[in-house]
């Protein structure tokens, strides 16, 4: 038989000990049992207090579960005191759903009256939309941008292609991505010879943070072709750490086709200036030119040097008789036997109408007299097209040490005019002998 | 007999115009008198059961008659549900929230705060949103052309903070 004051003494001392020490493991455990009591206002005190005992147990016991992140515990429906903690753990609950949807991409997500949590958290959204359209204005930029570009750490494994460079090369970011793009790409050099891509000063740029231009570089595409590429490469820096780099390279093929194409036609273009239409062999203007150079090397280094000047004997004769299809064809013959006829140092060159002129370096009078000889009795034993035979006068001309071009050749034109004199289909050499240069 | 009522948005009337000095709220206790004296009234007259069916179809129509005037069906969903939860903390209905999506399934957890029927009730011990389950599938009727079931698991009135529904499309 228990007293009230009995039950309160007991209670008393429960709920001492449990304020020292804390709920526990256990709980609180109600220290009567009910039974005890015959007065029933005391019983049924008794009862709602047992209950409520359970109740706290049980929020305790929830709020024990949250604290853990355990989102799923349940909990009596007629606990009034973890009515809260219910509404916490529903909240706790759209948390994870929103956090998933965030990582999952989701920016619409707000967190509503939750107060500084809720601060915090649209503040995070609000900084992750700023990045995403910074990230998107990037890739616009990127899509758009008529440049490969590559992400790379710093070992040069691939972190991001933009679709230029997937359309370069032909490489995805797919099948590449963390993969040493440069060992795919960068290894051949323009003949194709394979070299190792460790070696390379690109990957020595990108290891140590360096910049990195080449205007002459070939990259392997995935289909084998070589693409020569202009390339720049930059370190990416974040903070004081080195992240990798950004390669950015575009196909220069149109670029070297351009230039080689503009070499052909300079080319073209210079012999054309520097040749005579007709003949094909060089012109007065080029033969002015080579005769200044080679003047200057025979004074420098007192070497010999003569000058032939021929002529077509009685060429106004081919003309009028046969016309001056046949004449130009004469002319043409002639340059061709006269090329042949000569040593690769000695040059031919159309000095005008039907007069050509040799420059022949190392020789001397005599020697320049022997060879118009032979030229002479070459063109004469030439058999050409129409007539079947033609003869030419030479004048020799040798270079003095304080001649200019126009002098040197005055006195060859002398000398042949002199041969014409003479009978034509011979040789003369200027007047008096050169004086030892 | 009279022909019968179909609601169209219009009918709301022109508020501004109608109540220049008091505006367009009122107090949620009005809002819940109505309700609940319909309740009262109609459960009476027809059974709970009956009632609680009515209930369910008046909520489905506001859903449908909501969706089609205050939301745009033309949000992908993640967008939608924003501007949802939004608009009903707007016109104070209640903190919508997700707990859990099936995005395959289509299927949801979704939770109601501070909810207009419901919220600060005594705890009855049975859910008494039946309006709410009826809203909440009319809303996603409108919007995905599926007819879907909402039903309430804890409700204010069943000792909870919040009403949880469980939403899943009929199957057909
Ligand atoms: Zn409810």
């Amino acid at each position: 038989m228990s007293s009230s004051t009995h039950l309160l003494e007991t209670l008393n001392h429960c709920l001492a000990q449990a304020m020292e020490r804390g709920i526990g493991k256990n709980g609180l455990t109600f220290p009567i049992s009910c039974e005890e009591f015959q007065d029933p206002s005391c019983r049924c005190f008794c009862e709602n207090l047992e209950q409520i005992f359970g109740q706290i147990n049980e929020t305790y016991r929830l709020a024990e579960a949250l604290a853990n992140g355990q989102l799923k515990a349940e909990v009596s429906r007629s606990n009034i005191f973890a009515m809260p903690l219910k509404a916490l753990q529903s909240s706790l609950r759209h948390l994870t759903w929103q956090t998933n949807q965030v990582a999952a991409g989701d920016l619409s997500q707000q967190v509503t009256f939750l107060g500084e949590f809720s601060e915090s958290f649209n503040h995070m959204i609000e900084s992750l939309r700023d990045k995403k359209s910074l990230e998107q204005r990037l890739k616009t930029i990127t899509d758009v941008i008529g440049e490969g570009i590559y992400l790379v750490d710093t070992k040069g494994a691939l972190l991001f292609a933009n679709p230029e460079a997937e359309k370069l090369l032909g490489y995805g970011i797919e099948e590449m991505a963390g993969k040493i793009i440069l060992h795919a790409i960068h290894k051949q050099v323009a003949d194709g010879t394979l070299f190792a891509p460790e070696e390379t000063r690109l990957l020595h740029a990108i290891a140590n943070g360096q910049t990195y231009n080449d205007n002459d570089c070939v990259f392997t595409c995935k289909s084998g072709r070589l693409m020569p590429v202009s390339l720049a490469c930059r370190p990416v820096v974040t903070g004081d750490s080195l992240e990798g780099a950004v390669l950015a390279f575009h196909d220069i093929s149109e670029q070297k086709k351009y230039q080689e194409s503009l070499h052909k036609i300079n080319a073209l273009l210079d012999m054309q200036a520097s040749t005579d239409g007709l003949t094909g062999i060089y012109n007065r203007a080029k033969f002015s030119k080579l005769l200044k150079v080679e003047i200057a090397r025979a004074a420098r280094y007192g070497s010999a040097m003569s000058i032939l000047m021929f002529d077509i004997d009685k060429f106004k004769d081919v003309n009028d008789t046969y016309g001056h299809q046949s004449g130009d064809k004469v002319l043409i013959e002639m340059a061709r036997a006269i090329h042949h006829n000569i040593r690769s140092t000695e040059i031919v060159a159309r000095w005008g109408g039907e007069e050509f002129i040799i420059i022949a370096p190392g020789c001397g009078l005599e020697q320049g007299r022997q060879l118009a000889d032979i030229l002479r009795l070459k063109v004469e034993q030439t058999a050409f097209s129409v007539p079947r035979k033609i003869t030419v006068s030479f004048g020799v001309a040798v270079f003095r040490a304080d001649d200019t071009e126009i002098s040197l050749t005055n006195r060859a034109d002398t000398a042949l005019y002199r041969a014409k004199e003479n009978g034509r289909n011979r040789v003369e050499t200027e007047d008096s002998p050169a004086d030892p240069v | 007999m009279k022909k019968a009522y179909d609601f169209s948005w219009q009918d709301l009337g022109d508020l501004t115009a109608g109540r220049p000095n008091l505006g367009g709220e009122t107090s949620v206790a009005i809002y819940r008198l109505m309700q609940f004296t319909f309740k009262d009234i109609l459960s009476k007259e027809l059974g709970r059961e009956k009632t609680s069916e009515l209930f369910v179809k008046a909520g489905y129509l506001a859903g449908r008659e909501f969706c089609r005037n205050m939301l745009s069906t033309a949000l992908p969903f993640n967008e939608f549900i924003a501007d949802l939860k939004l608009k009903l903390i707007d016109l104070k209905v209640g903190i919508l929230q997700v707990e859990q999506a099936d995005m395959e399934r289509f299927e949801f957890i979704l939770t109601v705060s501070e909810d207009l029927d419901c919220s600060g009730l005594p705890i009855f011990g049975e859910t008494v949103c039946d309006y709410d389950e009826g809203f909440i599938a009319g809303v996603l009727r409108e919007y995905t052309g599926k007819e879907f079931t909402a039903r309430e698991l804890d409700c204010w009135a069943t000792g909870d903070r919040t009403c949880r529904f469980v939403v899943k499309p009929v199957e057909r």
